[in-house]
């Protein structure tokens, strides 16, 4: 009997207890109520996705520009020469190493070589010389392995100061070989 | 005055000398060679008469009068006689002139000018007479527009200089480059400057203009195609021509004869100069050399060529035969020569010389191989061109600061500018 009213006691310990823990969860908040169906639609924006642009390369970003917006940036240095000379200077042959190397990351442009005089010269013998310049312009950029098909040359003579001054400042600038592109 | 006293006196010799050479009652001319710093020919212009009634004619009378003068003072054939000293003497009747009292004043021409009217048109009149003879020896008439009057005097100055076997220039014009519109384009003008007309109307640059000797036909460098190109313009015909579009292409000079073109060019790879019939056809190439070969200039006799080559280092006058042949160098000293231009008489050669960083014209006798300075202005003057009867010169300078075009005598005296609107360069006259 001792025994039995054991196992009742525990039995009801057990009880209580769980139902003490059921107390528990019954002490959790009710659930929200069900959104109610009659409620304003949300407004939905309708957007095309924007597609970023892929990254482009040298090349895509050089074919589309235009050609002037091309020689604005000026790729190829002009060289400078001595007063009634028309052979390269060593401080040039740097700046047509790197011409070439630009021309041969850019194989299908073409260029224009203009030769310029300074003032001191006679409108004949300035427009011959120009054109002097401009050729061993060329001839250097074809001994770096620049084809001759890619090159036209132009002399202006004296007709196109790049420098306005009469002293030997703005002199020394407009003996000038410059590069123009032509073609892409 | 002083100056001029003696070489009045100088001249009424002259005038004497002829006048006992010259057998009573003979009506030919004596052809006199002018000497340097001796007047020429006196001739007297009194005022022209007009019938104040007739519109225009105040106008027609004053422009002719004053254009003719201004024409035979710059001739250096004649002097005129000064304005005051038609007060000495009684005014002109042209219905009956007193020669006594023209020769009292050393007048040896008298010119007689009248503006009258033909069908609502302006005419001038002129008698041109022989003071000592008392003949007229040219009567002209010119019915003109107001716009031509100017040419009218030039007309009669040629006359005059024909009667005396000068070569009139005085309706020649002079082909030029100007950017006073933006752009280098060709222009002309009349011998004085008067009369600036544009000839080409294009984005690209006309450069180095050369007349035909009949003035009908210019040939110039047109970088029309990206190219200096040599073209020919017929500006009387809308008509251009290509003649060379390879290379650089430029220094055209059409022979005194009118039968051939030469000019410089680059296409066979340098500068040299190549000679062509007028037209532009059959392109013949006269010189070989690694040098700078530019800026031909022809003979008179159209048989030869000066040009400039740097063949010794410097730029140097060098002659040659037409066909290129029998080349040799006629400047020594100087380190840079240009511009070779032959005066009509074979004489003499104008070129351009620096020294110093000035450019000067100079004159070679080839005669006497003497070199004489023309100008001395400390300035870049270039491009001397020869009037037609080779006592004047037209060129290029940046005397006021901007380069326009001058004019010159031969013998340096009378300098005188001739354009002021842009800059303006590269004249040419006669060949």
């Amino acid at each position: 009997m001792k025994k039995l009213l054991v196992i009742s006691l525990s039995l009801v310990l057990i009880l209580s207890v769980s139902t003490s823990c059921k107390k528990k969860v019954k002490e959790v908040p009710p659930p929200p109520p069900a959104p109610q169906a009659q409620e304003q639609p949300r407004v939905e924006k309708v957007e095309e996705p924007v597609l970023k642009e892929p990254v482009l390369s040298e090349e895509e970003i050089f074919q589309k520009k235009t050609l002037e917006e091309i020689n604005q940036e000026k790729p190829l240095g002009m060289i400078f020469f001595d007063y009634d000379r028309y052979e390269i200077r060593s401080d040039a042959v740097p700046v047509l190493e790197a011409n070439a190397q630009w021309l041969k990351n850019h194989p299908t442009v073409k260029i224009l070589i203009e030769g310029h005089c300074d003032e001191r010269g006679t409108e004949e013998y300035n427009l011959a010389l120009g054109e002097k310049r401009a050729k061993s312009t060329m001839d250097y950029l074809i001994s770096l392995g620049i084809s001759p098909d890619r090159i036209k040359i132009i002399s202006y003579g004296k007709s196109q100061p790049l420098d306005p001054g009469h002293d030997e400042t703005a002199w020394a600038k407009n003996r000038r070989a410059q590069f123009l592109i032509i073609e892409k | 005055m002083r100056k001029k006293h003696i070489l009045s006196g100088l001249f009424l010799a002259l005038l004497l000398v002829i006048a006992l050479l010259i057998p009573a009652g003979s009506q030919q001319e004596v052809v006199l060679t002018i000497r340097e710093g001796v007047p020429a020919i006196s001739l007297a212009v009194p005022p022209f008469i007009y019938d104040g009634s007739i519109p225009r004619a105040k106008e027609a009378a004053e422009t002719i009068h004053q254009v003719l003068q201004a024409d035979l003072n710059y001739s250096r054939v004649f002097s005129l006689v000064p304005r005051e000293h038609l007060s000495y003497i009684r005014p002109l009747n042209p219905k009956e002139i007193f020669f006594k009292d023209w020769e009292s004043i050393q007048t040896r021409i008298l010119v007689v000018g009248e503006i009258t009217q033909a069908q609502e048109k302006i005419v001038f009149e002129a008698k041109i007479y022989d003071v000592k003879s008392e003949r007229m020896i040219l009567g002209k008439r010119y019915q003109a527009e107001p716009e031509a009057f100017r040419l009218v005097a030039h007309r009669l100055a040629d006359e005059l200089m024909k009667i005396y076997g000068e070569k009139p220039y005085f309706t020649t014009k002079i082909v030029f480059v100007s950017n006073r519109d933006g752009n280098d384009e060709l222009y002309m003008m009349d011998y004085d400057g008067a009369n600036q007309t544009r000839l080409t109307f294009n984005k690209w640059r006309d450069y180095m203009p050369a007349w035909s000797p009949d003035q009908r036909a210019i040939v110039y460098t047109s970088y029309r195609a990206g190219n200096p190109d040599l073209v020919i313009l017929y500006p009387y015909e809308g008509k251009m021509v290509p003649v060379s579009t390879k290379g650089t292409n430029f220094s055209g000079a059409f022979s005194p004869d009118g039968k051939k073109l030469a000019f410089c060019s680059t296409r066979d790879g340098n500068a040299e100069i190549y000679v062509s019939r007028a037209d532009g056809s059959n392109i013949q190439r006269i010189t070989y050399n690694s040098a700078i070969d530019t800026a031909p200039s022809w003979s008179p006799t159209s048989r030869e060529i000066a040009f400039t080559s740097d063949r010794t280092g410097f730029p140097q006058i060098y002659l040659m035969d037409a066909e290129g042949g029998n080349v040799r160098k006629v400047s020594f000293g100087g380190d840079y020569l240009d511009s070779p231009a032959w005066s009509p008489d074979g004489e003499r050669i104008v070129f351009v010389s620096r020294v110093n960083n000035f450019f000067d014209l100079y004159l070679l006798n080839l005669k006497t191989n003497q070199i004489t300075k023309l100008t001395e202005t400390k300035s870049r003057n270039e491009s001397p061109s020869w009037s037609p009867d080779g006592r004047h010169l037209v060129f290029s300078s940046n005397l006021s600061g901007s380069i326009q075009l001058y004019s010159i005598d031969y013998d340096g005296s009378n300098l005188r500018v001739l354009t002021s609107q842009g800059e303006n360069k590269l004249p040419n006259w006669i060949n």
